[in-house]
């Protein structure tokens, strides 16, 4: 049994005050957007750029803010929602671990899940949680990972915690000592 | 999903609060404890129907509710009264037993709320009431405006008294309230509660949709729909026919024709009392059925929807 987010491909809720698109890199794929929508149904986004020649932006309603880093605009995000009124929605877009941190911002400013709308996309790449050591594998892209923590061999579990944006990494062997399945990359 | 349980109480003290205000002390008629309630919670009362007519159901908030020493309960004297709040205003005594059933809670403090906006109009100050004391409780953030007409302020100024704050607001009158600018206020997280006429509830939620406020976050509380033109009403399957009064409604007019037929909330908001329409127009009043229910027509609320057609034919 399989808990794997499902995402639909974005557009702008129909009632809302405010609408702002979080995105964790500037190559947004088109099939992140419901047919006839776009960039430009969110006029408001911030974008991390990923370099650390990203200038501070003249203070206004500048259409894009750009972020040196992922953290940056998370950090950016939860003094902005906690300035927020309601009416307004998010809606993010890029790697699943990001988008999920963006939800986990959220909810915690007191949004709900009829306030925001996921899209993952890339390649897939997962934050892998040892249920043995609860160390938190970063950056995960194959079927096996040796734990950071334990030195334990785990299997990524397809099961995901939407609270703790992780997947479940069991010990591969746990079962047969010494059958260690083969690696292959995650799919997605 | 007919509920079964019933309490019965009796009536501890009954005192006139205010011109057409009466506050109702309940207790179990044996000296048990009663049943928790959460705030914002409501008992159905059984009371006596006018001119010895078949008792009559009303639902009421509880004001507080402690298992040790009872429910307390505010009653309206309702202009066109159905012999409900007429009874309780005029025969009520301390001594009297009455049926009730347990305490349901269909309008409750939502937990994840970072804040609490309340909006009460009127007698619909009741269950805020409930909810004031327990966010005092608790700490929460909230907001309370409470609407009264010019004459009623002091009233409600009384009733607040011991619960007055900054948080507490009262306006006299419906125009003294900004409520656009209210819930555009708010930060994220708010879940606005409203209770009063419903226009004043329409009115909260057309607002706060129009400012992008996510349904989940508004709550409204329904009692006591008023009623309107009499009908006919068919019961197919038993094969009876049953005139509605204008001021009954289905539910209580096929309970008084003795058919026994779930209900919960009585106000349109549970679903427990849906029944099928065969043939007739329904005029919806309830905030169950979705816009594409109503518009099949398959489907009615008895509590509160009343009947376009002047007849409607029930498919029980
Ligand atoms: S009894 Fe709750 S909707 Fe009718």
């Amino acid at each position: 049994m399989t808990n794997r987010p499902r995402y639909a491909p974005l557009s702008p809720f129909a009632q809302a005050r405010a609408h702002l698109l979080l995105c964790d890199g500037a190559a947004i794929p088109d099939d992140a957007f419901a047919p006839g929508h776009g960039l430009t149904d969110f006029p408001e986004r911030w974008t991390v750029a990923g370099h650390a020649l990203v200038m501070p932006q003249p203070f206004g309603a500048p259409s894009e803010q750009r972020f040196r880093s992922a953290s940056h605009l998370l950090a950016l995000l939860r003094h902005r929602l906690a300035a927020e009124t309601m009416g307004l929605r998010i809606y993010a877009v890029g790697s699943e671990p990001f988008v999920w941190d963006v939800a986990k911002i959220a909810r915690e400013a007191g949004m709900g899940r009829e306030e925001m709308r996921l899209f993952a996309c890339g390649a897939p790449e997962r934050r892998v949680a040892c249920v043995h050591c609860r160390t938190v594998n970063p950056g995960v892209t194959t079927t096996l990972v040796t734990c950071a923590g334990c030195g334990a061999v785990l299997t990524v579990r397809d099961h995901f915690s939407r609270v703790h944006n992780t997947w479940m990494g069991v010990q591969c062997d746990a079962e047969a000592p010494g059958e260690v399945p083969p690696v292959e990359d995650l799919c997605a | 999903m007919m509920d079964n349980h019933t309490l019965t109480l009796v009536v501890a003290d009954a005192a006139l609060i205010a011109p057409g205000l009466r506050r109702v002390h309940l207790r179990a008629a044996d000296g048990a404890r009663l049943p928790p309630a959460a705030p914002g919670a409501h008992i159905t009362l059984s009371l006596p129907g006018a001119d010895g007519a078949r008792p009559l159901r009303n639902s009421y908030t509880l004001v507080s509710a402690d298992p040790e020493h009872g429910y307390e309960l505010i009653v309206r004297r309702a202009d066109r009264s159905r012999g409900g709040s007429r009874h309780i205003h005029e025969a009520l005594a301390p001594g009297d037993v009455i049926d009730a059933t347990v305490p349901h809670n269909l309008f409750a403090l939502h937990s994840q709320a970072k804040k609490h906006l309340l909006i009460g109009g009127g007698i619909g100050i009741t269950p805020l009431l409930a909810f004031v004391a327990r966010l005092r409780e608790t700490g929460a953030p909230f907001e309370l405006h409470q609407i009264a007409s010019a004459d009623e302020i002091g009233v409600f100024a009384a009733l607040l008294a011991p619960r007055a704050g900054e948080q507490v607001h009262i306006h006299g009158g419906r125009t003294s309230l900004d409520l656009p600018a209210l819930l555009a206020a708010q930060p994220l997280g708010t879940h606005v509660y409203t209770c009063g006429p419903a226009g004043l509830m329409d009115h909260v939620e057309a607002a706060a949709a129009g400012l992008g406020w996510p349904s989940s976050h508004v709550h409204r509380e329904d009692f006591g729909a008023a009623g309107g033109e009499p009908f006919v009403l068919r019961l197919a399957a038993s094969d009876i026919e049953i005139a509605v009064a204008g001021d009954q409604t289905m539910l209580e007019a096929i309970e008084a024709a003795g058919i026994d037929t779930p209900s919960l909330c009585r106000g349109g908001a549970c679903g427990v009392c849906i029944l099928p329409v065969r043939q007739g127009e329904p005029e919806h009043r309830d905030h169950f059925l979705s816009e594409a229910e109503r518009a099949q027509g398959c489907h009615v609320m008895p509590c509160v929807s009343r009947s376009r057609s002047a007849l409607l034919v029930l498919d029980i």
